[in-house]
């Protein structure tokens, strides 16, 4: 039986005696540093897959180092494979062992998963900009802005209509919250003023400062 | 926070009322805020005055 110690690594086998013996089989064996290397993937990664049993080397050599075959290094790629799309080890191990072939329900429920994520990571993409724009523009920091704020009206139904009545009635009833909430959704002073007066009725139209880009609402 | 310059929970509910926001809208609004984004929502609430344990308590009934 060959010896795969870690210094076995080198394909030239340089000096020692553990790289001196030539394997005695035709099949291919590789050391564990060796299978990993070969895809990608760390020792200690498949000394973990050997231990919760998603591969098992074929064997062990006379003084017990592991060795891989390349019936196991398939075996790895697929698993490599599956893990890429985002299957956990568990799931891997169950499809494996029925047939190798991933059922419908499976792929499904993780392509769904994918989608979750992608609207996360959306939600984060224009949350950081969001931040960003705030931090740029020297505003308040606040996690509700602007932009999430109508957002989340217009997503209850409000339109804007709805929207300038809301305005009025909150500068009719509470100036002062008008002032504060206006301000804590971090638009400047002057802007608030500018809304303030739109909503007593003071000015017919809310205009946006010069060079802003104009949005959703009064205050863009 | 200061009361003075701040609006209260009924007068906020009023606000939405007088705009055609009814109960059934509020809950659907909570719903969406709670799912899309947690932490305004968080902020939102601790905007209007709630204390923490009553903060828990709603965001808990809308997710």
């Amino acid at each position: 039986m060959t010896e795969f110690g870690r210094n076995s690594d080198n394909p030239h086998g340089a000096g020692g005696a553990l790289g001196a013996a030539p394997p005695p089989l035709a099949m291919s064996h590789y050391s564990i540093s060796k299978i990993a290397r070969a895809c990608g993937l760390s020792r200690s990664t498949l000394l973990y897959y050997d231990r919760i049993g998603l591969l098992r080397p074929t064997g062990r050599t006379a003084s017990g180092y592991r060795y891989y075959t390349d019936a196991d290094r398939t075996r790895l790629e697929r698993v490599r494979h599956f893990r890429e799309a985002g299957l956990t080890l568990k799931q891997i191990r169950v499809v494996l062992s029925s047939g190798g072939k991933p059922g419908t329900k499976l792929l499904e429920s993780r392509l769904r998963e994918t989608a979750d994520s992608i609207v996360g990571l959306k939600n984060q993409q224009r949350m950081l900009a969001g931040m960003l724009r705030r931090v740029a523009a020297g505003k308040q920091f606040t996690t509700v802005d602007t932009q999430l704020w109508v957002e989340m009206l217009e997503a209850a139904g409000m339109d804007d209509a709805a929207k300038k009545r809301w305005h009025m009635e909150f500068e009719r009833r509470a100036p002062d919250g008008h002032q504060e909430f206006l301000l804590s959704l971090g638009i400047t002073a002057d802007e608030v003023t500018r809304i303030r007066s739109w909503s007593r009725g003071e000015t017919d139209t809310y205009e946006l400062p010069e060079g802003e880009q104009a949005g959703i609402g009064p205050y863009g | 926070m200061d009361m003075k310059n701040h609006v209260n929970v009924e007068e906020w509910v009023a606000m939405f009322e007088e705009v055609g926001l009814d109960e059934a809208k509020r809950e659907q609004w909570h719903k969406l805020f709670e799912r899309r984004h947690p932490t305004g929502h968080q902020s939102f609430l601790e905007w209007l005055g709630f204390k923490p344990e009553e903060i828990d308590r709603i965001r808990a009934q809308f997710r």
